[in-house]
This record gives C-alpha cells, sequence and structure tokens, in this order.
C-alpha cells in the first residue's frame, strides 16, 4: 500500500492526527462527542474515524452467500453509524477536510492491534476509543480492546472515553 | 438420507472386506450402504457409510462428556472400521449444534463447525500433539471428519493416578507433568501463530496416546464470534487446565469446608479460580512447597487477577521459570 493511499501524511504529521476508533456502540457515540467537544475549535486538528470490522472466517456460516450478506449488513450499519459520527463532529464546527472517515473489513486476531496498525501506517499522534465497561469476567474470556491499546500503543498517546 | 441400493456384487465386495476384518460369522445379513449422512440418526449399527469411494462399517456411538451429559449417545460421533485397512475411526458427521452456555458469569453463544475443525485438520497434519484426520464431502455435500482413533486414557485420569498424596505425586512427578503440559501449551501456540483458535480447551480434550507416548488435544469443532481478541478463550482453558494439574485435580472449596477448616478459614474470594468460583487457584496457600514463580502463573486465572495473559508466549515463559524452580525444589532434572 504507497502512502498516498493515507492522502498528504506530510501534511498530517505537522498537525494533530487524531484516529478516532469506534463501533456502533454509545461508548464510541461518547468518545466522538469528547472529541468534538475538546478539538473542535483546532484547525490543525485532523480526525481519521476508523472502523474495524473482524471478517468471520468462512466457518461461522454455512454458506459464503450468508457470508457475503452478514458483511454486507455489518457494513451497511457501521457506514450509517459513521456517518452519523462525521455529522456530530462537523455540528461541532470541524471542517470536511478535517476528517477522513476508513471502514476496514479484515480478517484479525486482535481488534486492538489492528487499530494500533492503522495507527503506526497513518502516523497518528492520538488514539481514541470509548471504553465499553465490560466486567473483568469478560475481558478475561474474551480480552479488552482499550486495555490492548492502552498496554501495546507506542509512539501516540491514547485517549481512553468512559 | 439416500440409501443406495446395493449392487449384488457391492454387497459380496463389501461383505467380504467385513469378513476379513470382523470374522465370517459378524458379517450382517442386512446393511444400507450410505452416501449422503445428512440425516444422521437412520444410520445404523452394522451399515456402511461409503466416503470418497472408502466404505466405513459403522459402530456405535460415542459418548458426550459435556455439561453433565455423561453417557448421553453422540449421534453424530460415530466409531467405524474402515474396511478396506481394519483400521478404526472415528467419523463425525455433519451436525450444526449451536447453543447458550454461562462461563465466568458470561453468557456466550457456541456452536459446531465441522469446515473449522476440517481446516485445523489440514493444519495439524503431522503435528504429534494434535488428533488427525481427513475429511470428505459426502454424496450431499457434508463435511464429514474421519479420524484416527486415539488410544489411551485421559491426561487428566492419568495424572489423578499418579503419586500417594499431594506431596508425593508434586515432587515426584509433577516436574515431568509441567513438561507435558508445557509441550501442549507449545501446540496451542503452533495454532494461535496460524491465526486459529482450538475453541474448547478441557483436561478432557486431551488424550494420552499410548503409542506414541505424548498428548494430544482432540475435538476442534467449537466456535465462536469471539470478542477482543482470538486467543483469550482458549488462554482460560489452559488455565483452568494448569490449575487442576498443579493441585492433583480440583480443589473444591465445598471440600475444604467440610474437610479442612483451617485452610478454608484462609482463603479469599481473591484466592479462587475466575472461571470457576468454586474451586481455589491460589494453590500455594493449600500445598505451601508450590514455587511462588508457578503459583504467580495460577493468580492469573484467579479472580484477583489484575492482568491476564493475552497470548501463549506470555504463559510459556513464565512456565519456562516455574520449570527451573521445579528442578531447583527436586532436584530432578527433567
Amino acid at each position: 500500500m504507497s502512502e498516498q493511499d493515507f492522502g498528504d501524511l506530510a501534511r498530517r504529521d505537522t498537525e494533530r492526527h487524531l484516529l478516532l476508533a469506534v463501533d456502533e456502540s454509545e461508548n464510541s457515540k461518547r468518545a466522538v462527542m469528547y472529541v468534538a467537544d475538546f478539538f473542535s475549535g483546532n484547525p490543525d486538528v485532523f480526525v481519521t474515524l476508523l472502523s474495524i470490522i473482524p471478517e468471520p472466517t468462512d466457518d461461522f456460516f454455512p454458506t459464503e452467500e450468508k457470508r457475503q450478506q452478514w458483511l454486507t449488513e455489518q457494513k451497511k450499519a457501521m457506514d450509517r453509524a459513521l456517518a452519523n459520527y462525521k455529522g456530530i463532529l462537523l455540528s461541532a464546527g470541524l471542517k470536511e477536510e478535517q476528517i477522513e472517515v476508513r471502514l476496514i473489513i479484515r480478517h484479525c486476531t486482535s481488534i486492538g492491534d489492528a487499530i494500533l496498525e492503522e495507527q503506526a501506517k497513518l502516523r497518528c499522534c492520538i488514539v481514541v476509543v470509548g471504553r465499553r465497561g465490560i466486567t473483568r469476567n469478560e475481558e478475561f474470556l474474551f480480552g479488552s480492546t482499550s486495555n490492548r491499546i492502552l498496554h501495546h500503543a507506542t509512539h501516540c498517546a491514547v485517549m481512553i472515553v468512559e | 438420507m439416500t440409501t443406495q441400493p446395493a449392487a449384488p456384487l457391492q454387497q459380496a465386495d463389501i461383505k467380504e472386506l467385513i469378513a476379513k476384518h470382523g470374522g465370517a460369522d459378524r458379517v450382517p445379513s442386512h446393511f444400507k450402504i450410505i452416501t449422503d449422512t445428512s440425516d444422521f440418526f437412520k444410520i445404523e449399527y452394522n451399515d456402511v457409510v461409503l466416503l470418497d469411494n472408502v466404505p466405513y462399517w459403522m459402530k456405535r456411538c460415542e459418548k458426550e462428556g459435556r455439561f453433565g451429559l455423561d453417557d448421553e449417545p453422540k449421534f453424530w460421533v460415530r466409531r467405524a472400521i474402515e474396511l478396506p485397512t481394519g483400521a478404526t475411526r472415528i467419523l463425525k458427521l455433519v451436525f450444526y449444534e449451536e447453543f447458550k452456555t454461562v462461563i465466568a458469569g458470561v453468557k456466550m453463544t457456541c456452536f459446531r463447525s465441522p469446515k473449522k475443525e476440517a481446516r485445523l485438520l489440514d493444519l495439524v497434519a503431522g503435528h504429534k500433539n494434535f488428533m488427525h484426520g481427513r475429511w470428505v464431502l459426502d454424496a450431499a455435500g457434508n463435511n464429514v471428519r474421519i479420524l484416527e482413533f486415539i488410544r489411551g486414557p485421559r491426561f487428566d485420569d492419568v495424572i489423578t493416578g499418579y503419586g500417594s498424596n499431594h506431596h508425593d505425586y508434586f515432587h515426584k512427578y509433577f516436574p515431568q507433568v509441567l513438561d507435558h503440559f508445557i509441550e501442549l501449551v507449545q501446540s496451542i501456540k503452533f495454532l494461535h501463530d496460524q491465526g486459529e483458535k482450538h475453541g474448547d480447551i478441557r483436561r478432557d480434550h486431551i488424550i494420552w496416546d499410548e503409542a506414541t507416548q505424548v498428548n494430544r488435544w482432540i475435538d476442534f469443532d467449537y466456535n465462536f464470534q469471539q470478542g477482543e481478541s482470538l486467543f483469550s478463550f482458549d488462554m482460560q482453558g489452559l488455565g483452568n487446565i494448569l490449575i487442576f494439574l498443579v493441585g492433583r485435580g480440583d480443589v473444591l472449596v465445598p471440600d475444604l469446608y467440610h474437610k479442612q477448616r483451617a485452610l478454608f478459614d484462609t482463603l479469599w474470594g481473591e484466592d479462587l479460580s475466575i472461571a470457576y468460583k468454586n474451586r481455589v487457584a491460589n494453590l500455594k496457600k493449600i500445598y505451601p512447597y508450590i514455587p511462588d514463580s508457578l503459583n504467580r502463573i495460577l493468580l492469573h486465572f484467579s479472580y484477583g487477577a489484575n492482568i491476564f495473559y493475552e497470548n501463549t508466549d506470555q504463559i510459556l515463559e513464565d512456565l519456562g521459570l516455574a520449570r527451573e524452580d521445579m528442578i531447583s525444589l527436586t532436584g530432578r532434572q527433567l
């Protein structure tokens, strides 16, 4: 993948490039509202709204058609959520050219790692995520994306919005 | 189910093969030749299932050992004789079971995935610590897994027979048990490194192969939508097994309450297993000679844990330290 795929990276390095990683949850919405409230007055800020849909292997579905149907539905729902989130940022005063939306469907063993890979590629200086507030037992069984990012992020700041 | 009317020659061929491997007196007078296994309830004892043109002489159902369903027949898992070779095989037929379960107070939906198991069988072919087999599509496109039969007891049944008491077990046998466990974790790492999970890591899914003298993981067909990490659920399974191995069985809170009240009184909630609250994870409180390095691993799976293992590399590193301390403690060069 070439750098051109990410726009003018050199320019963005001089700005404050936030990676706002979201899903459809209320916690993500809170994180978006926090960023909108906190950074909207700053013309140097650039926000990448990122959502990652973990691509399930074919064994989750009886047929490939069902798998594609599931992916299409997930993508449609996430496109809708991303449009809403972008609307929140715009209404807070951020300009169209300060926002990029990225929806990635990919296989990943850890969503947190996939977010951090994007952070590294895009050279974002801050990663912002909402905290789902899962129980410790849920974290034990399935892991926690915000904890994963908090413990493994390098060369960037991490904001976890409760 | 498609019951293929067997041509006399076919029947005769199959009867000849049955006579060769089972004895002439065991050749059934009537049996069906089946090529579509969709309705597995209709496959009866002594029927012959043709898969990829190989005839399998069907025998009994295997038994379910999960959730207190001991001895419940699993009609989709059948023992069979592969007639051309006479080898015993396990045939796993397609059964799209989906069920909800609660682990550590967390509800989750699990389901059986023949495709996942088939994919993993390809992946672990030749790996000594996994069951082996192949998969074929039957006449209706069902993914049937044909597994090699492993002769031997369950690993957990083996280790509970070691030693006259825990002290004896821990000092004489546990160093070797620990080495076996490390090998099992390394084999799960092999799966994780390929982006795959076992999905149902339980102590009754490890068979001690008497022929090869190694432990082998079985049953990879469970699947579930994971959350953040693909590996966390496997990690908790490994933790439960380690707690069992270190304790020479589960150390149960009710047993301590009734039989060793003084020990019971030393326990706090944080000492218990996060997955099963009636089991003690902080086993050093029960058996003080357990090295700290080993007990610290167990504490990662306790209710008081502040941090959990995310991957096999992390626990393998700690197991290496525990192994060294076991050598120092027991004087046994492993």
